[in-house]
């Protein structure tokens, strides 16, 4: 393995809910990979999208600012999240801190009132960059040799906020395109499995208005299962917490209202890995925490 | 011979909207590049549920239509999917323009009841007061937010999702998650809120 680097790590809400499965694979592989990641200290919400709706721009950013703050304590400069919507609030909120010396001064006024300060010295990564840019994919292949997922097919779901929010600018990810990036699909084979070719790959399945008004996004999801299940894949792999969480929850209602029978187990890249690395099915990949499960996949784990 | 054009009266555009936008929201310094090319509309996931999408709303803005544009459902249905972001020619951060007017709205009052804006406080709530977002309190605040049958109906319908959720691990019962340092977040966010205030 290439020499170890170790990055601050912001787990986010949904770690401790919805997402847990994501933050106990990423915690299970990023180490077999020679990431080391240390949590941010008493971390804090992040304020998502919605945040400067509900509390106004600078009171959303102090959050950030506060996160910012505890990881620089800590020592590392680099952040890395698995969240798209930790990443998208965080590495957007650190840059805005960093290009503006007036909003760095008032978010600074803000975190003094307890005590702290942030210089502004921090690089925030999303997990999915970290693998393809730090990582690599030859290295994420090697390691899958332990129990490569031979036949599994596997519909890469990019969404849209891991890759598009930050693209073109310098610390965007370098993801090869963001209307079509292979990310994902590389990741699929690196772990021995199959990537199947669909037409949904990048499409939104409706974020936050999916969890407020369904009844408004059901199609959005609805397109996204179909052309996974015409391509023929047995699960759908997507990096995104709230994606994995949308499409799997509304199944059920997809179903009733389109007259379908979805029952499509939806999982994190991170999951696969664990299992193509011969780790264990439960504690490593939370593959029990799947509301559909992903069966095919359970099989293949080794423990 | 064909008889002359009818005099039209002119109509005067109110720039003052737009120039407060155009300094004010994020990403409006660069609306006035907007070409009115419709991709951003076009490639929008949930157009049909909107009003009058990013395009139009850019061209009301800069007609001075602030009422229509900071009432409009366009700013609530945007789900931030960048997508127009990416896609704009003329390189316009859409996406956070129909958010900064989406805040500005909401501050203004001009938000709908049981829409984003209610989702968006309840989520606030959630995060300054625990320092982290409870998914069971946070939908939960927001449906009741539309009236108490609505709550009601909407609470029984993820009753499902929620029962699921539960047997994964994916949602717990008691009391929800905080941060340690809650007092020090408080002060953090209460003086970040005094000098947004100051400045206006
Ligand atoms: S974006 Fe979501 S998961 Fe990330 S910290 Fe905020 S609420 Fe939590
Ligand atoms: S696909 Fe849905 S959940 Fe995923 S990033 Fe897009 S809007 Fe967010
Ligand atoms: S894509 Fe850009 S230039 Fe075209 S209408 Fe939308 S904002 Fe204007
Ligand atoms: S970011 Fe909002 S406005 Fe832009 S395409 Fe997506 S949903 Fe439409």
């Amino acid at each position: 393995m290439t020499e170890k680097k170790t990055f601050t790590y912001y787990p986010g809400c949904s770690s401790q809910g919805s997402g847990r499965h994501l933050d106990e694979s990423i915690r299970a592989v990023m180490p077999e990979l020679g990431i080391g990641m240390v949590d941010i200290e008493d971390w804090n919400c992040c304020g998502a999208s919605v945040g400067q709706i509900g509390g106004g721009p600078l009171s959303n950013l102090a959050l950030t600012g506060r996160n910012m703050a505890q990881a620089e304590k800590q020592g590392n400069k680099d952040v890395i999240t698995g969240c798209a919507a930790c990443y998208l609030n965080t590495h957007g909120g650190n840059e805005k801190i960093k290009a503006d010396e007036q909003k760095k001064a008032d978010i600074n006024e803000a975190l003094g009132a307890a005590g702290l300060s942030y210089n502004g010295e921090l690089q925030v990564h999303h997990a999915m960059e970290v693998l393809v840019n730090e990582v690599g994919m030859d290295n994420i292949a090697d390691r899958a040799k332990a129990n490569p997922l031979k036949g599994l097919k596997v519909a890469g779901w990019v969404g849209c906020q891991t890759v598009r929010p930050f693209a073109g600018t310098d610390s965007g990810g370098n993801y090869d395109t963001y209307e079509d990036p292979d990310f994902l699909d590389d990741i699929t084979e690196a772990c021995g499995a199959e990537a199947v070719a669909y037409d949904s790959k990048t499409n939104c399945c409706g974020g936050s208005v999916a969890v407020m008004k369904p009844e408004k996004t059901l199609h959005l999801m609805e397109k996204i299962l179909n052309s996974a299940k015409q391509a023929g894949a047995d699960v759908i792999s997507t990096p995104c917490p709230l994606c994995q969480t949308n499409l799997e929850m509304y199944q059920d209602s997809i179903n009733k209202k389109f007259g379908t029978d979805y029952n499509f187990p939806v999982v994190f890249p991170t999951q696969l890995m664990a299992v193509a690395f011969g780790m264990e099915a439960k504690k490593d990949a939370g593959l029990h925490r799947q509301t559909i499960r992903a069966e095919k996949l359970e099989k293949m784990a080794k423990k | 011979m064909t008889a002359p054009l009818p005099e039209v009266a002119s109509r005067k555009y109110d720039l003052t909207f737009a120039r407060w936008v155009r300094d004010n929201v994020e990403g409006g310094d660069k609306m006035n590049m907007c070409m009115q090319c419709g991709t951003c509309s076009g490639s929008c996931p949930i157009g049909p549920e909107m009003d009058n999408g990013p395009r139009k709303t850019f061209m009301m803005v800069r007609a001075g239509m602030r009422e229509e544009v900071l009432s409009s459902s366009t700013l609530w249905n945007c789900t931030s999917c960048y997508r127009c972001t990416v896609r704009c020619p003329r390189g316009i951060k859409v996406t956070a323009i129909i958010q900064g007017l989406a805040q500005v709205a909401a501050k203004e009052g001009y938000a709908p009841k049981g829409e984003n804006a209610s989702f968006a406080n309840a989520f606030w709530w959630s995060a300054s007061t625990f320092g982290k977002t409870d998914e069971r309190l946070v939908p939960t605040l927001y449906y009741f937010s539309a009236g108490f049958m609505e709550g009601i109906r909407k609470s029984l319908d993820n009753l499902k999702i929620a029962i699921n959720m539960l047997k994964a691990g994916r949602m717990h019962i008691g009391m929800p998650h905080t941060i340690k340092d809650k007092k020090g977040l408080k002060a953090i966010l209460a003086k970040a809120a005094e000098i947004e205030k100051a400045k206006g």
